[in-house]
């Protein structure tokens, strides 16, 4: 069923199942109490006519306190009834008449029994309740026999029939004495305060579900703008954000968690576009060259010398073009942690003047001098990456360098990290371009003419920073450029 | 038509001023900025080709400055598509803009549709009493038949004929028709004009002592 899935509603039902046992059980034991309370009022004043009863039993009134029965003019007639006028024939004392009879609602009545003469009827008021249950019918028979005082009734037994209640007192002497009275007025009030709990449960229970039901519904309401703010982001608006009123709240935390996933989702995408963006613009220029060099050699019958210059000129442009896919591609797996780098020892200020080595054809040609300092010093890394890195730096320092210029290199060891820096004394890089120089495709000289992609300080710092190093460098325009690069051993 | 191209792939700019050399037209060649911005200046072309991405003078800043003394006009050639790149170049000054890479047929036809606006021209035909000249295939007929001329006899009759009714001084047609690399000796000139006059009719093209040539 639909409804059973929803939180706000299975909550609700719960909440109001809990709401309801509870004014249930409040209801009910408030009932009880009071039905509780009305009683032992009642078995009270059956209590203290029962001690009167017994008292005035074994003491009767004193013949002078009473005028002999056929004295009293009619009315005065106690109701009690005349026929049993044994020697100690029963006789309410005059002030504790009032107590039964019916100038009272409860219409108090008494009946007293000889258990030891068979149950004899000793004196009863006239007032008794229409169709009492027998009480033998409540009395067990004694195990023993012989022992005519049977002691489960050492205190008042109450019993209830029909709208009446009643104490059972045993005496000492073999009498029981019973005393009750009619319950009903009671009883309707106790019917009535139970309506009215019940009512007012109702009323309660009403308002504790309207009430659950708005607080509910608020406490979710972060959900639903969570799920609103991820319906948007999956439909392509990357720049949504979920509105984080209440920042402490679990929900709160929720959200901001969701919020800097997107935030990096974004700028994920924002990378991913760029560089597609960068990859296909640096193409362009490669493709043009073959396009242009192909277009015009068909344009006409041509000598085999001219063929072959067209040819030369494509196959130039293609290998920038395979340089420039392995650049990329090489990044796009730094990027994703997926080069997997070699862990060896080796020698790295011999791999260091091997790159010198290397480069020296380059650094002769525009006379420039190479100096280097190299402390012997191993470090645990992939030599060929840390090659690719040696030769970069390099190389640009020969080539934004005058003629003549001086390139130093120097190795050293210092708190546990391998410290390469390559310095020289040329065109430097103004201050504003200095933040970006290890941006991908950027170049400092706007043009691509010396088939440089721009990439070469990127993937360093992609390969540098994989071992675990830093990459830094400080320039001056016309003074010069150093690169310290640091690499933990 | 003498063109200038401003690019600094080599590659490009060789292959490139070859086709349009074979073209018929003119070319001279500037592989940095201010190399070209030297020569966009300092001469008559009929049309520049500009790159973008240029060492030492980009080209949005040659164009901006020639556009201050020159209108030629000027095709952009780029790597850059974006639209905003696009309006960029097209509101500094630029009449075209082409992206890399390119079909030769299309800059072509581009550069001869620049040439044709400068020149108030609006179709590729120019006709002259009983002369039809085809710029776009560099056909010129006599009635409705097909002369034989040489690419610089060509080059020669489409410059005056799109200047028709001007006078040309020899200057000038030295400095349109022959491009920085080929020596201009002046008797080259007659000789072509005079082998103009042969094939079309000597009254096709006028001369006017001390000042130039024209077509009427």
């Amino acid at each position: 069923m639909k409804i059973f899935k929803s939180i706000k509603w299975r909550l609700q039902l719960w909440y109001g199942l809990i709401l309801v046992v509870v004014l249930a059980g409040f209801g009910f034991t408030a009932f009880q109490l009071e039905r509780g309370q009305v009683f032992r009022g009642i078995d009270d004043e059956l209590n203290r006519r029962a001690d009167i009863l017994g008292a005035t039993l074994h003491h009767p009134p004193r013949r002078e306190d009473r005028p002999p029965p056929d004295q009293l003019p009619e009315d005065q007639f106690p109701p009690m009834l005349q026929e049993n006028r044994a020697p100690h024939a029963f006789h309410l004392r005059p002030e504790d008449e009032i107590l039964f009879g019916s100038n009272d609602p409860h219409n108090f009545y008494f009946k007293i029994i000889s258990i030891r003469n068979q149950n004899d009827e000793i004196a009863k008021s006239t007032n008794q309740p229409p169709n009492e249950p027998m009480i033998e019918a409540h009395f067990p028979q004694p195990k023993n026999s012989f022992s005519p005082f049977p002691n489960q009734f050492a205190k008042p037994v109450p019993r209830t029939f029909a709208h009446y209640h009643a104490i059972l007192k045993i005496l000492p002497s073999g009498e029981m004495i019973e005393v009750g009275c009619s319950i009903s007025n009671e009883l309707e009030e106790i019917r009535n305060d139970a309506i009215m709990l019940t009512l007012i449960g109702g009323v309660i229970l009403l308002i504790g579900l309207a009430g659950g039901w708005w607080f509910v519904g608020r406490s979710l309401k972060p959900i639903s703008e969570i799920s609103l703010a991820a319906v948007k982001i999956s439909a392509g608006d990357l720049s949504q954000r979920i509105n984080v009123a209440e920042a402490e709240s679990e929900l709160g935390q929720l959200a901001a968690v969701l919020n800097s996933t997107f935030a990096r989702l974004e700028a994920a995408f924002a990378q991913q576009q760029q560089f597609t963006s960068d990859a296909a613009h640096e193409l362009r220029t490669p493709v043009s060259v073959i396009l242009t060099q192909t277009q015009t050699a068909l344009n006409r019958e041509r000598e085999a010398a001219d063929y072959k210059q067209t040819v030369e000129a494509c196959q130039r442009a293609a290998q920038r073009m395979r340089k420039l896919i392995e650049s990329l591609l090489a990044l796009a797996r730094l990027d994703a942690g997926q080069e997997m780098l070699k862990r060896l020892r080796f020698d790295f200020s011999k791999t260091i003047s091997d790159c010198i080595e290397l480069v020296k054809p380059m650094a002769d040609e525009r006379g420039v001098k190479i100096f280097s300092e190299l402390a012997p010093l191993e470090i645990t890394g992939d030599s060929e990456r840390l090659v690719q890195v040696v030769t970069n730096l390099l190389t640009n320092a020969i080539q934004y360098n005058h003629d003549e210029g001086e390139v130093r290199v120097k190795l050293e060891l210092q708190n546990g990290l391998a410290i390469l820096s390559v310095s020289d004394n040329g065109v430097g890089i103004p201050s504003e371009d200095l933040p970006r120089v290890f941006e991908r495709f950027y170049r400092a000289d706007k043009s691509r003419s010396s088939g440089n992609a721009g990439l070469g300080l990127a993937i360093s710092k992609a390969i540098v920073e994989a071992h675990g190093g830093t990459i830094e460098i400080s320039s001056t325009e016309d003074v010069g450029t150093v690169f310290i690069v640091r690499l933990p051993i | 038509m003498r063109i200038l191209i401003v690019e600094d792939e080599p590659d490009l700019l060789a292959s490139l001023a070859q086709a349009l050399r074979e073209e018929g037209y003119a070319v001279d060649t500037a592989p940095d900025g201010e190399d070209g911005f030297y020569k966009a200046e300092n001469y008559d072309y009929d049309a520049i080709i500009l790159d973008v991405m240029l060492p030492k003078m980009d080209g949005w800043e040659i164009l901006k400055r020639l556009r201050k003394t020159k209108k030629t006009p000027v095709l952009m050639l780029t790597a850059r598509d974006q639209s905003r790149d696009r309006v960029k170049g097209l509101d500094t000054g630029a009449d075209d803009y082409v992206v890399k890479p390119f079909d030769l047929a299309e800059i072509f036809a581009r550069l001869r549709a620049l040439i044709r606006r400068s020149a108030n021209q609006t179709t590729n035909i120019i006709e002259i009493s009983e002369i039809k000249i085809d710029t776009a295939r560099r056909n010129v007929f006599l009635q409705e038949k097909p002369l034989e001329l040489t690419a610089r006899e060509y080059a020669l009759v489409e410059f005056l004929a799109l200047h028709r009714g001007e006078v040309v001084t020899r200057t000038q047609l030295y400095e349109h028709l022959f491009d920085e690399n080929e020596s201009s000796l002046s008797n080259l000139l007659d000789v072509h004009v005079s082998n103009v006059r042969k094939k079309l009719g000597a009254e096709f093209i006028v001369t006017r002592r001390g000042h130039g040539y024209c077509i009427e």
